[in-house]
């Protein structure tokens, strides 16, 4: 869907051709906003975390990938949960779930005693900057169009230690929860 | 080998300086005849042919040393305004390059042929002789710049020859004076440099008379503008400078000889571009130039001008008059340079290191395929083809080996790099001091790679500096103790199997212990009590520890100890460590052990509680097979007794906090850097490997006693153990139990 409005942009748009229709018909908004030309949404990457819906900013994300090997660091960080080795790259590892106390204590996913990882459960990696990091996720949802309309602030306090949880994003009756990366990686 | 080795270096670097050399001389010659050589560049001139100087008399050179010496003196009179750059001047400076070249192209070559001898013997004595002095000066301009004399009086001969010009071609001149923090004052000086850079010349820099304040600094740049007040206003909109412009009373009298040539000031850049132009217009000239010397006659007589030619960088394309009586047989020209060195980014290295740990683990997964068909002995061609598969994985494996051996040598470079670069500062440091030192360099062939060496300069300038400051006396106070005027500070580079020691040393005042002990107790960095079971070499070890030196801290001391922790740090980056020695009276010495490369390395693959680590086999002194029993307690702490010695245990899966696994026998790895050793117990020893080593990355540098990641080939990443971060926990565990 997101494909077939950004190819509509390419080759329909003129400034002076009233596409507005045909922009919210792609972007399914259901006509509620007559000014949704103005607006760009955003491209988001929606996951799972223990059943809840959260979503990070696409240009934050430089990959995804299955689960490799970990390796666990010893004496680091409960949330840290091991390094993996990509393409000969060395990245951590992180469980967010930690953080937004979705969890009380980290999987076991690294070392000896390492239960598989679940089919659907990938890694992220995420551009931050203090370099790139891989981030735990249940299962990967998709990309997802958001425009400034549909975002609200997120309730203050909402979860975590720390305010990670930088707004919600709603589409329809799905309630997105977004994530900036850099305070969700902060060390 | 080594002989020849140096001359390589010494070819390498000596091109490097005849290729500026020559850049610099056809940028002046192209600007021939005008009154506005770039004094930039004659300044540029003259520390190229001082670097010269030094770097033939470093290597022996006697030859190439002594015409560089006659052509810096040329140069420096030059610079000074001595001398005007005339034609004569820059013919025989053009010519000075071509005897260079050649000279070199004979120093390469091992020879010294008479011939040319003579004719850099005859180079010196022509440029000794040069020099038109300057126009007369009817009246020394700087009298009419109205400047402080206390301040003239500091400024260098250099300095105010450029002050002087600058005064004679009626350029604005100001003075720039900016206040900086003390913090960070050096990069607020080199942005405001940058700055001024595209607007002028900065003639000097000096601190100023008043006062910065209480954290700050203040600089006076005098400097010559080449653009009005406004513009010089705007471009320094955001910097902390102020301008004040130094007035300069009218002539009296005589017209100022150069104004005429440039009425706005000195040339703009755009100006001497047009030089070019100029060049390109004279065209017919040129052709005559690259004709062969036998149309020309004689052009290189002293005296009869000739044209510049085009690339001086290139080895005598044209033979000198002089010399031409044949006894040149290498008068041939040759476009080939005469070092055979290639710069390489280390990067690059890095890249080839990390390409050949992968190929290793090919070969690895090779031998194994080669093992488990061989030993499939059901079909005997399965069991013939294993054969051969091993027969030649191990012909891989010899040339891989090869290779790596071949790659680490490339990143080596000698200490002596660095050795250099801290000999020159040596004696500011000693002057800003008082001190009299005698600094005494040795060892400096010994090798390491690049990257180590490269880190190295920091530390080891801090430890001079300290040996400098807080070891060595004042000349008094050492003639009253009976020792020679003079101090010795020595810094001396050894090659220990597969480690380099590198010490600082001098035969100062030695540390006072009881100087460290009453301090670490007032930071309460110990306690009463564990100090006072400390024996002298833990007492001096406190120096190491962070937050013992404070600046205010090290007067009181009279010792040492301006942020020895980060040194010790920055060797721990490097996996090497530090370790002092003092005597009162009689001196202090650090210790440096450092591994020679940390690119590739062979590790002893160890188990514990069914993880995985790698141990650094150059910090591996033994293994032991020890039974439970063996364990004894010294005060609650487990230690092994090792032919009549204690050494201290440490059990790999209780200090990483992983499940421990009744066993019926430890392995026991003996670790040691310098004097420190200590027993880490694991579970299984896998074997030895060579592995890269690949640093943790900034996200996780908070780790301890881990140094890296390496491969093993199935696809599972192990970690690399940081021997030197454990000996210390281990160590400092004890201290805490203690």
């Amino acid at each position: 869907m997101p494909r077939f409005d950004a190819l509509l942009d390419d080759f329909f748009y003129r400034p002076d051709e009233d596409v507005s229709g045909l922009v919210d018909f792609a972007a399914g908004s259901h006509g509620v906003t007559p000014q949704a030309v103005e607006e760009v949404p955003e491209e988001y990457l929606s996951f799972l975390l223990e059943d809840e819906c959260y979503a990070v900013p696409l240009l934050a994300v430089r990959e995804i990938c299955k689960v490799p090997p970990l390796t666990e660091i010893p004496r680091a960080e409960p949330w840290l949960l091991g390094v993996m080795n990509l393409r000969g790259e060395l990245l951590p590892v992180y469980d967010v779930k930690l953080r937004l106390r979705l969890a009380e204590v980290p999987a076991r996913v690294a070392g000896p005693e390492a239960l598989p990882a679940p089919r659907a459960a990938r890694i992220l990696v995420l551009k931050t900057e203090e370099g790139p990091a891989g981030v735990w996720v249940d299962s990967v949802q998709g990309v997802v169009r958001l425009k400034p309309s549909m975002l609200e602030a997120a309730p203050p306090g909402l979860r975590g230690e720390r305010d990670c949880v930088v707004g919600l994003g709603r589409r329809g009756a799905q309630l997105y929860i977004l994530l900036d990366p850099e305070l969700a990686l902060a060390s | 080998m080594t002989g020849t080795k140096a001359l390589a270096e010494f070819v390498a670097e000596a091109t490097e300086i005849l290729d500026a050399l020559g850049r610099d001389l056809l940028a002046l010659d192209e600007v021939r005849g005008r009154d506005d050589a770039d004094p930039e560049r004659v300044n540029g001139l003259f520390r190229a042919a001082h670097s010269l100087k030094g770097l033939a008399g470093l290597f022996g050179q006697e030859r190439i040393a002594r015409l560089a010496n006659g052509a810096e003196d040329l140069l420096d009179r030059l610079r000074l305004g001595r001398l005007r750059l005339d034609d004569a001047v820059l013919d025989s400076l053009v010519d000075a390059l071509d005897t260079f070249q050649s000279l070199l192209a004979e120093a390469s070559r091992g020879e010294e042929t008479d011939g040319l001898s003579r004719r850099a013997e005859d180079m010196a004595t022509r440029l000794a002789r040069l020099g038109s002095p300057p126009r007369a000066a009817e009246e020394d301009p700087l009298e009419r710049l109205e400047l402080d004399p206390q301040v003239r009086a500091v400024f260098t001969e250099y300095e105010e020859h450029r002050l002087r010009e600058n005064v004679r071609r009626e350029v604005s001149l100001w003075r720039v004076r900016a206040a900086f923090d003390l913090s960070d004052f050096d990069q607020g000086l080199a942005d405001l440099n940058a700055r001024l850079k595209p607007l002028g010349e900065i003639i000097s820099t000096l601190p100023s008379a008043r006062p910065g304040g209480v954290n700050g600094i203040a600089f006076d740049l005098i400097f010559g503008a080449q653009v009005n007040g406004d513009a010089l206003t705007s471009g320094l909109l955001g910097t902390p400078a102020e301008l004040f412009q130094l007035p300069v009373r009218p002539v009296v009298g005589a017209m100022p000889v150069a104004t005429a040539a440039s009425p706005e000031g000195a040339p703009s850049p755009k100006a001497r571009r047009g030089g070019g132009r100029k060049k390109a217009a004279r065209a017919p000239p040129p052709s005559e130039e690259t004709a062969p010397p036998a149309g020309e006659g004689a052009p290189s007589a002293p005296g009869v001008p000739p044209r510049m030619r085009a690339v001086p960088a290139v080895e005598s394309a044209a033979p000198l008059a002089s010399d031409a009586g044949g006894a040149r047989p290498e008068a041939e020209p040759s476009l080939r340079s005469l070092t055979q060195t290639v710069r390489v980014d280390i990067g690059r290295l890095d890249g080839l290191i990390n390409m050949v740990g992968e190929l290793l683990l090919i070969k690895a997964n090779l031998q194994r395929l080669a093992e488990t068909t061989r030993q499939d002995g059901a079909i005997a061609v399965s069991k013939l083809f294993g054969q051969e598969l091993a027969r030649e994985t191990r012909q891989l494996e010899r040339k891989l080996e090869a290779l790596q051996e071949g790659l680490l040598e490339a990143r080596m470079v000698p200490v002596g790099q660095v050795f250099d670069k801290l000999a020159r500062l040596v004696r500011r440091i000693a002057r800003d001091a008082g001190k009299e030192i005698d600094f005494a360099i040795s060892g400096g062939e010994v090798e390491l790679d690049k990257l180590i060496v490269e880190e190295l300069s920091d530390p080891l300038m801090h430890l001079i500096r300290n040996a400098i400051d807080h070891g060595a006396e004042p000349p008094e106070a050492r003639l009253a103790a009976g020792k020679s005027r003079r101090a010795v500070v020595q810094l001396h580079a050894e090659q220990k199997g597969n480690h380099v020691v590198i010490s600082v040393s001098d035969d100062g005042s030695g540390i006072d212990e009881t100087g460290v002990r009453d301090v670490a107790l007032a930071r309460r960095l110990v306690t009463p009590a564990q100090a006072a079971e400390m024996s002298r070499r833990e007492l001096l070890n406190l120096i190491f520890l962070p937050g013992f030196s404070t600046r205010d801290r090290v007067s009181e001391l009279s010792g040492r100890g301006v942020g020895l922790d980060v040194v010790k740090n920055n060797l721990g980056n490097l996996s090497g460590i530090i370790d002092v020695w003092s005597e009162r009276g009689r001196g202090t010495a650090f210790h440096l052990t450092l591994p020679v490369t940390l690119a590739i390395i062979r590790a002893l693959v160890v188990g514990v509680s069914g993880r995985t680590y790698a141990v650094p086999l150059n910090s591996v002194l033994e293994i032991l097979a020890v039974r439970p029993e063996d364990i004894s307690t010294v005060e609650r702490r487990e230690v092994l007794d090792l032919r009549g010695q204690t050494l201290p245990f440490l059990r790999l899966a209780r200090l990483f906090h992983l499940p421990e696994r009744p066993v019926g026998r430890h392995f026991v790895v003996v670790v040691g850097l310098a004097q420190q050793r200590m027993g880490i117990a694991v579970d299984e020893l896998h074997g030895q490997q060579d592995i890269v080593t690949k640093p943790l990355g900034g996200r996780l540098r908070s780790v301890r006693g881990i140094s890296g990641a390496t491969d093993l080939g199935n696809r599972r990443t192990v970690l690399v153990l940081d021997v030197a971060e454990l000996l210390e926990e281990g160590i400092a565990q004890e201290r805490r139990r203690a």
